[in-house]
Parts: C-alpha cells; sequence; structure tokens
C-alpha cells in the first residue's frame, strides 16, 4: 500500500510506502524541511499535519513530552519522529 | 508631657543625617585621635573633641531634625578593644548621650536623643564572635546609653541576623535591669545584592526579629533611597512595625579616588519624601553623605506628612539565616525533614557517631532538595556530649542550609545553645505537661528570650492524651500558658495531637487515627490561630515498608482534610494520593476509618496485600542471597562498592576465570537486553559497567597466569578530520566491560594510522565513529582505501550523521570485507560477538537506494523563487529598519558557571545527552526515574560548579557592519566602516525558497551582523579527558553531556543579551520554547545545515579575536578545547533555520 503526502509549502505532492518515516521521504523528495538533531530533542523540524493527523504513528513519550514542553496544540509533531501510515498534508512551522 | 512615643503618633519624626561625614569633614588629626595608635577611633572623639560633637547635633537640629543619634557607633567593648579601650566604652556612652541630651534641652520644642548601637566588626553568624561575649559587650553599651539619658535605643546598620537578635536581647535586659523602658528600634542594611552582608533577606528579618517586641523596624545605609523600595515595600505590607528609612546620599562613587555620595540634597529629598508616603514611613533621616543642608531640605516636606496607618499582615514564619518561611503552606502540610534525627535516622546516628559533619550536612541538604520547608535536628545520642553535639554541627549547618530548624531536644542546655547558634526563627520541639508545668515554663521562657516558636505536645500528668476530648483540653492549658501567659502569638504555638500507630492491631488504638484526626478539627476550631502537627509516619510504625508508604500519605492527606498544618514526614516519601492504587487505598482508609466488619479486619488485608510487595527495602534482604546471585546483582544494581566484598566471598568457592565468563560477563549481557528493550537507561549501564571494570581489576590477580577470559580484539578511532569522542568511548566501555580488548586510538585518526596499529596489534574487526556529515563520506573514502590494500578486516561503523541505508549500500559497496552498522554500542557488541563466534560472512549489499526508489514525486509546484538583481532571495523582505547596536566592535564577558543554568535545556540534557529515555517503562516508573536519579543529579552539578572551578565560561562577542554582496557577507571594520575586514561566503538552497544566509542582510545600505563566542574553558576539556582516564565512566558520560549543554546554555544565553541590545527581544517566547528558535533572528553556527562547512569558523575567530579567551583552531577547522561553539546572529525577522 501506498500513502501521499502533500508538503504544502511547496505544494510538492510524494508517494512512497505506507510506514515510511517521514524524514525519509522528505529527504528523498527534497522537500523544504529542515532537520535539527533527528532524534527529536531540537524542535527544528516541527510540523503541523494539515489533514490526516490520525494517519501518523502515535507520538512516543519523548516526543510528546517534548512537544507537551512547548505547549505545542495537538496537531504538531517532529517530522524525524513521524511515520507515515496513510494520506498526510504537512505545512513545516520552522519559517 | 510629650515623648518620643506620642511625638510619633502626631507626626512623621525626622532624624539626622550622617554623623561620621561630619567628622571626616573636620579632617580629625592624630593629635585629635590623642595618638597614632587610636587614629580612626571615631567614638572617641566624643571625649576628645566634645565640642564638635555638640556642633554636629546642633547643626542637625538647627536644620529641623526632631532627634539626633549618639556619636556611638562603635562604642562597645568589643570594636574599643580594637583600640585597647575596651574600658572606657561606658563612659563614652554615658558622656556622648549627655552630650546630645545637653545640646536637645537647648532647643525649644521637644527634641529627641537615639542612642545608636552600630554592628560590630565581627559577624556572629559565621563564627567570629560567642553569643555570651556578644552579649556582654553590648550590655555594656547599653547601660551606658541608659544612664546618658538616651530617649531610644537605635541598633543600626545590621549586617548580621544573629547579631541584632543579641543586641535586642542586651537592651531589654539593660532596661529590665534599669527599670527603665525606652522604644527599641532596629534599622537593617540591605546591600545592592539584595540581602544583609551575611545573606538574609529582609523577610527573615522581620520574621526573626518579630517575637522579640521592637518598636521600629526600618533600614540604614548600604544603598541610595531608590534601592530600598523593593524591601520597603515588604516591610509596608507585612511589618507590624512602625519604618524607618535612612539612605545613603545614594550609591556611593568613586571619583579619583574619592568616595564620593552622588545625590545632592534636591533629589535626596524628593526620592526620600515619595518614599515616606508610598510606604507609610514614620522616621526618616539620612546615612552616609548626608548633611545637614539634606536634612533642611527634607524638614519641610516631613513637617506636611501626616502619621503613617497601615494594615499589615504578618504570615506566622521561621526563619533560617537567609529566608523566611511562612508555616501555613499553601498546599498543606509544611513538611519538616525528619533524617536529621539522630533518633529516627539510623544514617544520621552513624555519621554522628563517627562526627561526619559534612556528611549530616549533606543529609541536610537533600532533605532540602526533597521539598522540606523545614528541618528537625535532634543530635541526641547516647553517652555522647549533646550540648557540644549540636554547636559542632550548627555551627556548620546555619550558614549552608537555607531552611530554618526545628531543634528537637529534651534537654534545655542543648536548646539554649541550639538557639544562641541560629541566628533565625527557630521552632523547639517540644513542651508537654507530662511533669507538670515547670519544664515547659523554662522552655517558654526561651522561646521569649530568642524569639522561637514551639511544638506542644499533648500530654499531661495523666500521660499521653487519647481521646479527642482530652487531646482538646491539653492544648487548651498550652495554650493558656503559652499565649495567655508567656505572651506568645498563638501562630507560635504549634499542638501536635499525637499519633499512635494503627498497625499492632491493639484494640485500644483502632479508633486512635479517628481521635487524632478529629482533635485537629477541635483545636483549630477552639483555638484561632494556633498551629497543628503531626508526626505522621508514627502511624504505620511496626508494618513492612510498602504499606508504611501508603498508609503515611494517606494519614497525610486526612490529617491536612482534617486542620493539619505541618507535618514531620520523610519529604521524598510523599505521594500523591491520586496515585495510590484505589484497592490499596479503600483497605488503608478502612484501617485509618476503622471499618471493621464480620469476617473483615482491614488491618489483615493490609498485612496480606503487601505482604509480598517490595518497594527500595530490597537491599535489606541482599545479604540473604546467594553470593553469585548478590554479584549478578551487583552488577545489575551497578553497585561498585559493594560489589567487591561479593567478589571475595566468591573467589573462595569459584574459580575466577568462570565468574567472569559466567557470572560476570552473563549479568552484563542482561544489562545490554535491558538497554536494549527499553527498560534500562544509559546512565545506569555505565554504573553497571563500572561495577564490571571494578569486579574484573579485583578478580585479575587470581587469574592463572596464561588465562585469557577475553574474546578478541577491536582497534577503535574517530576519523580524520573529528574531533567528537563520547560515542566512540562509551562503544570503548561497553565492548572492554564485556571481554573484548580494545585499543582505543582516539580522535582526528587518518586511516593510515589506524591500518599501521593493526599491524602491530592484530585485531577482529576496526570500529571507526564520528559525528560529522562529513565524516560519513571519509568513512567511505577510508573503505576504498583499504579495499585498493586488499584487506578483509571487517569494519564497524557507527556516529550520528549515518544511516543503515548508506551504511549497508553504500559503504558495504565500497570494500569487500564485512561492513556493519552499528546503531549504539550495544549493537557493535553484538556485531563483535558474532564476528569471533565466526556466525558471520560478509554482509550482503543492501539493494540500492533501497527505500529512495519507492518514493516518488508526483508533482511538485511552483518554480524556483527568483533571485532579485543584488542576487538575493526574494522571499525574503527588507521593509523593517535596520536595529541599531549598542556599540561597535568586541567586547569580552566572563559568566559564573551557576548563571548559565538559567538558559539550560535541562530537558535535552535529561533526556538525550544523559540517555534516561522513558522506552518500554511506564510513565510512573520512568517519572521515578527522572524525580529520583536524573533531577537529583542535574542539582548536584549544579551545587558543585557553584564552588568548584572546573567551568570557566567566557565569550567574545561583538557587531559588525555587514552588506550583502550575493551569496558573500562583507563585513567592514567597525572603527572605519569603509575598511573590508572580511568576505564571508555561504551556500545557497539550489531550489524552493533558494535562500543564503546573506539574505538576511541588505544588499542597499550598512546592517548589522553580531558574531558570538564562548567557551567553558580548557580546564573543562582537561577535566572530561581525565575522568575517562579514570574509568568514571557514568560521571565521565554526564559531565560531558552537561558541559555541551552548558556550552550551548552559554550561546544562548548571550544570544538572548545580543536580542536585548537590539531591541528584538519582545518576541522571546518563554520557558522551553525560547530554546527552539522562540525568538526574533536566528543564531548560525558552522557544521550545521545552514552553513554545513567548518572552514567558516577561521574568519569567525580572526573577527572575535578568540584566542584572547583561549580559542583556537585545529587542523580540522573545529575550535579547541571542547565546548566551545561560535555563531553568526542574524535580526532579520524571516531569518531562521534552513539547509542546504
Amino acid at each position: 500500500m501506498t500513502v501521499k503526502v502533500h508538503f504544502r509549502l511547496e505544494d510538492l505532492l510524494v508517494e512512497a510506502p505506507a510506514g515510511t518515516p517521514l524524514q525519509r521521504i522528505a529527504d528523498a523528495a527534497g522537500a523544504d524541511i529542515t532537520f535539527g538533531c533527528r532524534t527529536g530533542s531540537c524542535g527544528t523540524c516541527r510540523v503541523r499535519v494539515v489533514e490526516g493527523l490520525e494517519q501518523c504513528s502515535d507520538p512516543g513519550p519523548e516526543e510528546r513530552d517534548f512537544l507537551k514542553g512547548l505547549e505545542a496544540p495537538a496537531d504538531q509533531r517532529l517530522a524525524c519522529q513521524v511515520t507515515i501510515l496513510g494520506d498526510v498534508a504537512i505545512d513545516y512551522l520552522g519559517l | 508631657m510629650t515623648t518620643l512615643e506620642t511625638t510619633l503618633r502626631e507626626k512623621v519624626l525626622l532624624l539626622d543625617g550622617g554623623m561620621g561625614t561630619q567628622i571626616f569633614a573636620r579632617k580629625p588629626t592624630v593629635e585629635d585621635y590623642g595618638g597614632a595608635a587610636l587614629e580612626g577611633c571615631v567614638d572617641l572623639l566624643t571625649e576628645r573633641r566634645p565640642q564638635w560633637i555638640r556642633e554636629i547635633h546642633e547643626s542637625y537640629l538647627n536644620a529641623g531634625a526632631d532627634a539626633v543619634e549618639t556619636n556611638t557607633f562603635g562604642a562597645n567593648p568589643l570594636v574599643l578593644g580594637d583600640f585597647g579601650l575596651s574600658a572606657k566604652a561606658y563612659d563614652l556612652n554615658v558622656q556622648a548621650a549627655s552630650i546630645a541630651k545637653a545640646v536637645a534641652r537647648s532647643f525649644d520644642r521637644p527634641r529627641f536623643v537615639i542612642g545608636s548601637v552600630g554592628p560590630g566588626t565581627k559577624l556572629i553568624s559565621l563564627g567570629h564572635v560567642s553569643y555570651a561575649d556578644l552579649l556582654a559587650s553590648y550590655r555594656v553599651q547599653m547601660d551606658g546609653l541608659l544612664d546618658g539619658g538616651a530617649d531610644a535605643i537605635l541598633i543600626e546598620t545590621c549586617q548580621d541576623l544573629g547579631q541584632i537578635k543579641v543586641a535586642v536581647r542586651a537592651a531589654r535586659e539593660a532596661m529590665a535591669a534599669k527599670k527603665r523602658r525606652v522604644p527599641l528600634w532596629v534599622q537593617a542594611t540591605v546591600e545592592t545584592t539584595g540581602t544583609l552582608l551575611v545573606g538574609s533577606d529582609i523577610s527573615a528579618v522581620l520574621t526573626s526579629v518579630e517575637p522579640l517586641g521592637i518598636d521600629v523596624l526600618g533600614l540604614n545605609c548600604g544603598t541610595g533611597p531608590d534601592e530600598m523600595h523593593a524591601h520597603l515595600q515588604t516591610l509596608a505590607e507585612t511589618s507590624p512595625f512602625a519604618i524607618s528609612c535612612l539612605p545613603n546620599a545614594g550609591l556611593p562613587e568613586n571619583r579619583g579616588g574619592q568616595v564620593v555620595y552622588p545625590l545632592a540634597p534636591e533629589p535626596f529629598v524628593q526620592k526620600v519624601l515619595h518614599a515616606a508616603s508610598e510606604f507609610g514611613i514614620a522616621i526618616l533621616g539620612g546615612c552616609c553623605g548626608t548633611t545637614p543642608e539634606h536634612v533642611r531640605a527634607l524638614a519641610p516636606g516631613v513637617e506636611k506628612l501626616n502619621p503613617p496607618k497601615r494594615t499589615p499582615t504578618l504570615e506566622r514564619s521561621a526563619a533560617s539565616l537567609y529566608q523566611s518561611v511562612a508555616l501555613k503552606q499553601e498546599p498543606a502540610p509544611l513538611i519538616v525533614g525528619e533524617r536529621t534525627n539522630a533518633n529516627g535516622s539510623k544514617k544520621f546516628r552513624d555519621l554522628l557517631a563517627a562526627e561526619d559533619w559534612d556528611g549530616m550536612i549533606t543529609l541536610a541538604k537533600e532533605q532540602q532538595r526533597e521539598g522540606a520547608h523545614l528541618l528537625d535536628l535532634c543530635v541526641a545520642y547516647v553517652g555522647r556530649d549533646e550540648v557540644r553535639d549540636a554547636d559542632e554541627l550548627l555551627s556548620r549547618l546555619i550558614s549552608q542550609i537555607t531552611l530554618p530548624l526545628m531543634i528537637d531536644s529534651t534537654e534545655f542546655p542543648v536548646i539554649e545553645r541550639a538557639l544562641q547558634r541560629s541566628p533565625g526563627k527557630c521552632v523547639i520541639n517540644s513542651i508537654n505537661f507530662e511533669d507538670g508545668d515547670a519544664k515547659a515554663r523554662a522552655i517558654l521562657e526561651l522561646c521569649r528570650t530568642y524569639g522561637a516558636a514551639v511544638v506542644a505536645l499533648t500530654i499531661d500528668e495523666r500521660g499521653m492524651a487519647k481521646t479527642r476530648e482530652q487531646k482538646l483540653e491539653v492544648a487548651q492549658r498550652l495554650h493558656a500558658l503559652a499565649v495567655g501567659e508567656y505572651g506568645l502569638d498563638p501562630g507560635d504555638l504549634i499542638i501536635d495531637p499525637l499519633t499512635f500507630t494503627l498497625g499492632s492491631g491493639d484494640e485500644e488504638f483502632r479508633k486512635s487515627a479517628i481521635e487524632t484526626l478529629e482533635a485537629l478539627k477541635l483545636i483549630k476550631a477552639q483555638l484561632p490561630g494556633v498551629m497543628t502537627i503531626l508526626g505522621v509516619s508514627n502511624v504505620s510504625f511496626g508494618l513492612n515498608p510498602a504499606s508504611r508508604h501508603v498508609l503515611n500519605a494517606l494519614m497525610l492527606y486526612h490529617g491536612v482534610k482534617h486542620g493539619l498544618d505541618m507535618a514531620i514526614f520523610n519529604a521524598s516519601k510523599v505521594i500523591p494520593v491520586a496515585k495510590i492504587d484505589p484497592e490499596d487505598r479503600k483497605i488503608v482508609e478502612d484501617l485509618i476509618f476503622d471499618r471493621r466488619s464480620e469476617g473483615y479486619d482491614p488491618l489483615k488485608a493490609l498485612l496480606a496485600r503487601f505482604s509480598s510487595r517490595k518497594t527500595a527495602a530490597v537491599d535489606e534482604h541482599r545479604a540473604d542471597l546467594p553470593v553469585l546471585e548478590r554479584l549478578h546483582r551487583g552488577i545489575l544494581d551497578g553497585e561498585k562498592q559493594a560489589i567487591l566484598a561479593d567478589v571475595d566471598e566468591a573467589l573462595r568457592d569459584h574459580d575466577p576465570l568462570k565468574l567472569i565468563n559466567e557470572v560476570l560477563l552473563g549479568a552484563m549481557k542482561v544489562v545490554g537486553e535491558r538497554f536494549g528493550s527499553g527498560e534500562m537507561q544509559l546512565p545506569f549501564v555505565l554504573e553497571s559497567a563500572e561495577a564490571m571494570k571494578a569486579a574484573i581489576k579485583h578478580i585479575e590477580p587470581h587469574l592463572p597466569r596464561e588465562s585469557n577470559y577475553q574474546k578478541g580484539r577491536i582497534l577503535l578511532a574517530t576519523v580524520k578530520g573529528d574531533v567528537h569522542d563520547i560515542g566512540k568511548n562509551l562503544v570503548d566501555i561497553i565492548l572492554s566491560n564485556n571481554g573484548f580488548e580494545v585499543r582505543n586510538l582516539g580522535i582526528k585518526q587518518p586511516i593510515e594510522a589506524i591500518l599501521k596499529e593493526l599491524e602491530a596489534w592484530p585485531a577482529e574487526a576496526i570500529g571507526l565513529s564520528g559525528l560529522l556529515v562529513k565524516s560519513t563520506v571519509i568513512m567511505k573514502e577510508n573503505l576504498h582505501f583499504m579495499e585498493d590494500l586488499g584487506l578483509k578486516v571487517p569494519v564497524i561503523l557507527g556516529g550520528a550523521a549515518l544511516t543503515r541505508d548508506y551504511v549497508e549500500g553504500d559503504c558495504r559497496r565500497s570494500y569487500s570485507g564485512a561492513v556493519f552498522y552499528a546503531a549504539d554500542a550495544f549493537e557493535g557488541l553484538r556485531h563483535m560477538q558474532a564476528l569471533v563466534s565466526g556466525e558471520t560472512d560478509v554482509p550482503a549489499v543492501a539493494p540500492a537506494a533501497s527505500a529512495a526508489g519507492e518514493i516518488t514525486v508526483l508533482h511538485r509546484g511552483g518554480a524556483s523563487v527568483p533571485l532579485t538583481e543584488k542576487g538575493q532571495s526574494s522571499w525574503v523582505r527588507h521593509d523593517a529598519p535596520v536595529p541599531r547596536p549598542p556599540f561597535w566592535g568586541v567586547r569580552e564577558l566572563a559568566e559564573a558557571p551557576v548563571e548559565l543554568f538559567e538558559h539550560l535545556d535541562a530537558f535535552a540534557l535529561i533526556r538525550n545527552r544523559w540517555g534516561f529515555s522513558q522506552g518500554s517503562q511506564s510513565d510512573e516508573t520512568f517519572a521515578a526515574v527522572l524525580r529520583d536519579k536524573a533531577v537529583p543529579q542535574l542539582v548536584r552539578w549544579k551545587e558543585r560548579l557553584a564552588t568548584d572551578p572546573i567551568f570557566q565560561p567566557r565569550a567574545r562577542y561583538g557587531y559588525f557592519p555587514v552588506r550583502a554582496e550575493g551569496d558573500a557577507l562583507r563585513v567592514f571594520d567597525p572603527s572605519d566602516p569603509k575598511r573590508s575586514l572580511a568576505l564571508l561566503a555561504f551556500p545557497r538552497q539550489a531550489t524552493g525558497r533558494r535562500l543564503c544566509i546573506t539574505d538576511f542582510f541588505s544588499a542597499e545600505q550598512t546592517d548589522v551582523l553580531a558574531l558570538q563566542l564562548v567557551t567553558l574553558g580548557q580546564a573543562a576539556a582537561d577535566h572530561a579527558a581525565r575522568l575517562y582516564r579514570e574509568d568514571g565512566y557514568g560521571d565521565y558520560f554526564a559531565f560531558h553531556g552537561l558541559a555541551t549543554e552548558l556550552t550551548e546554555a552559554y550561546a544562548e544565553r548571550l544570544h538572548a543579551r545580543i536580542r536585548r541590545e537590539l531591541g528584538i527581544h519582545a518576541k522571546d517566547l518563554p520557558g522551553r520554547a525560547l530554546f527552539a528558535q522562540g525568538y526574533q533572528g536566528s543564531r548560525y553556527s558552522y557544521g550545521y545545515p545552514a552553513c554545513p562547512d567548518l572552514e567558516g569558523n577561521g574568519p569567525i575567530l580572526d573577527l572575535l579575536q578568540g584566542s584572547t579567551i583561549g580559542v583556537s583552531l585545529s587542523d580540522s577547522h573545529q575550535m579547541d578545547p571542547e565546548y566551545t561553539t561560535s555563531a553568526l546572529v542574524a535580526w532579520h525577522p524571516q531569518a531562521r533555520y534552513f539547509s542546504v
């Protein structure tokens, strides 16, 4: 099964196998998302999941606690921590 | 008759100004003092130059002052003793008061004489002088002032809480002896630091002197009027006493070697009158630098003021040397730490027996950290001198602990000595009527003399009160004596209605908790204002630790609901009731409220339910385990001390080689599994490794000569151009403590050097490490190089920038030997184990770009953003005005390490650097790990850094005029803006927004670039290296993580300063959000996505002259020493991180 990821900033639509990490999709497609530590502790790659939030893997405890520390709304995720399970649309927040 | 008191009711009193200033204006000579040895003895001038003193008093009274202060600031035997004049003290005071009195009488309206008592030259709180000596010295002065006719005693310029209390006592005793009561005034000196010299804040002063029954509490000296505002405000809101305010004429300035007080009469008057009306001040005047002109200018304004009306509210509190702590805490209860008690804590008792004073202080500090508000302190130990022990301990403790003390003793001399040693306001624990009221009376007398609160137990001649009625009755009697007869404030009487154990099953005590809880309610209702306390943990005495925990927590909870204000409790054991299992809670509450029924006894249910449950008490049973099991556990628990004895014991019956191979390595295997499954975090793994190392070192001498327990060898290195050490060192630690021989070649190793070593020391594998993106390329080049030499030795690769795809694809293609990826040290260990057991062949190359191949771009919208004619991205707008820096050029800073903690990203430190991640643990378990392990570790480091100079943070930063020139920034000379200093080139995104760092600077006009460089210093790097060398794995790892994050914190702090200086700090976000670029602009460091090339560090170091703070560039363009970082700061609102 494949899924579609829409990076709205540059209107980039990418297809990938379900279960692919968003980080890998963004890297492979050259999406304009900046990754810092890639381990979920710097927050540089924060995105808003505009559509398909339920199609993202659940946050692990580290990501959950990190976002809680920033008081981030529930639709925000760390792109380096998310695996994509269905179609989603993404806004990069680091602008 | 007009007295000082009646005058104060009618008007605001105007005092005089500086005495010393006026005396020194007369330029006293050696002759004036009566000899070179007496030079500077200003108090002696009363006798030698009485006319001067008379003139000064007259000049102030002529200027309009209502009262003058005597020239007796240092006229006590202790201070005069420095001049050999102790014996003159009494006479000088009588004389000074008489002179002032005579001058005052010569004026028509009532003028008063205030007897000035200065702080002396010795700080009792720091142990410079004994209580008895200081008291005796002040007594002489008080006697003299009273006999000379002073209308009030003013204990002034106080710098030490302890000194105030002694002086007040001396004054009261002198008045009692002479049967002449005059008003008693106290004035503290709050320094620019916001505290008295010894560190007390003004609330601590108020709390401590309030029970002593003074008349005025105010401020003098130290600062000018402006700096006094916050403290005056505190007094205005909370002090029941009239307030005085005698500031200096501003903060002193040094002008050409002369100390000058800058405030002229006009501005001084304005500020003082403003403070007077704002804070309801009753007595005004001046201190250093103020003159009769200041007083004359002040007089008309003061005349117009009405006597102030305030409605202060003072919370009943206790105080340490440093701070005041309200006895009513929100949320209740106030926790009294119970572990510094020789009756209750074995650990404390042992420390006392060993006279390990520092150890006892450590225990006290632990409780402070755990959240105790007050410390119960009991040094009663049979066979020891309790007075001496109290003296020894308190003399060290009071300056190191910020919590107020509860003096827990049954011995009167111990209590008195402890009160003399403790500068703040203590609580005495305790009084009762067991043998009538004589002893209670004696202790209440101490409360009055030293200003203490007291715990009173509901025990009388009949014994301990068990019913609610009896408890109330005894409480009423205690109240009548303490409040009614001894005049204690009800809030300083703390009633303990007693807690009995519910664990005995004794029918007599089945309802004891109900009675205690109901008594709390009755006491609070019938005796308004009194406080209540319980020794809560008594309720569970005799039960096992797991059930005690829950029972104590619930007893505390219900106590608070019934009106409990304070609890003696182990602060670390406070658990939220919501976290208690509902079934546990039901049984325990049934026990507390004695809800028995046919066939159901909650005590039996509790015993059954908790019989097999364990808490932290596992260790107690350790000794019962077989020795091999103890060794196994010792490794798992990281017991590097305890394990040695177990090793010795095991060696008696076991083959040393077998011990290593089967027991110890077996335990390490479990450690690895637990780490892999997320049950165990890295810091604990390192503790296990330390225990392993200690055990092996201990066993090695017993090994047969030729025996070799080692399984194989590996050469480790960080690749060329990379200085990152930590990942490789972790691999070293894990492998070498799992039976492998490791040769660690260090950082920046060219492949030639590694291969040369391999020739001399054949190994099963080479491990290459590196953090930089560039290092992943170097690793591949190294593999090519080895391929060309025809080598086949297996290579294991690890490092943050590597991915499995890259290693198993690209890297494997480059080399025909085996290539493995290790995500962490344990994966490296598994590869090594497989290699030596011959299980692995050369693994296959992963299919080319496997995952990427399946990722397809379906649509790529909009063309890339065009560049402007100046070659900048048109996505960036240039409409905001360029901010002006406060200066151009470079400045240098230094900071205390503790200051950096304000900007420390503790989350990143604990979760990422220290490796505390939740893994598979429950939220509760992990929260406990954070609370019990991670956070205390951070607190310990912070405490240590306050005194240990490992970190010497220094920084340079500056503002440079710049202009964007396409993909480069032209940096101009700040002192000659036409001269170009450097051209900094940056990469640009190829597509999309096509950003380059230069886009955030103007190409049209001069813009401002901020550069910053911070370092923790060479000592920090040396310290890390030493820890690693000495096998302090846990410390090394923790230190490295902390140092790395503190470097970042310093950069964050300096960046915040730059934003403030540029006036763009309005968008700074609070809390942790700041660390995720929660501000305007951005901070770019070389080596990161927007400017990945480390070469850029060179020009930055040159521009900032980094060498002046010991920073240089390594041959791989990284900064030396370690724990150094530099950055370019862009102010532009659109400047954010991006990658090229």
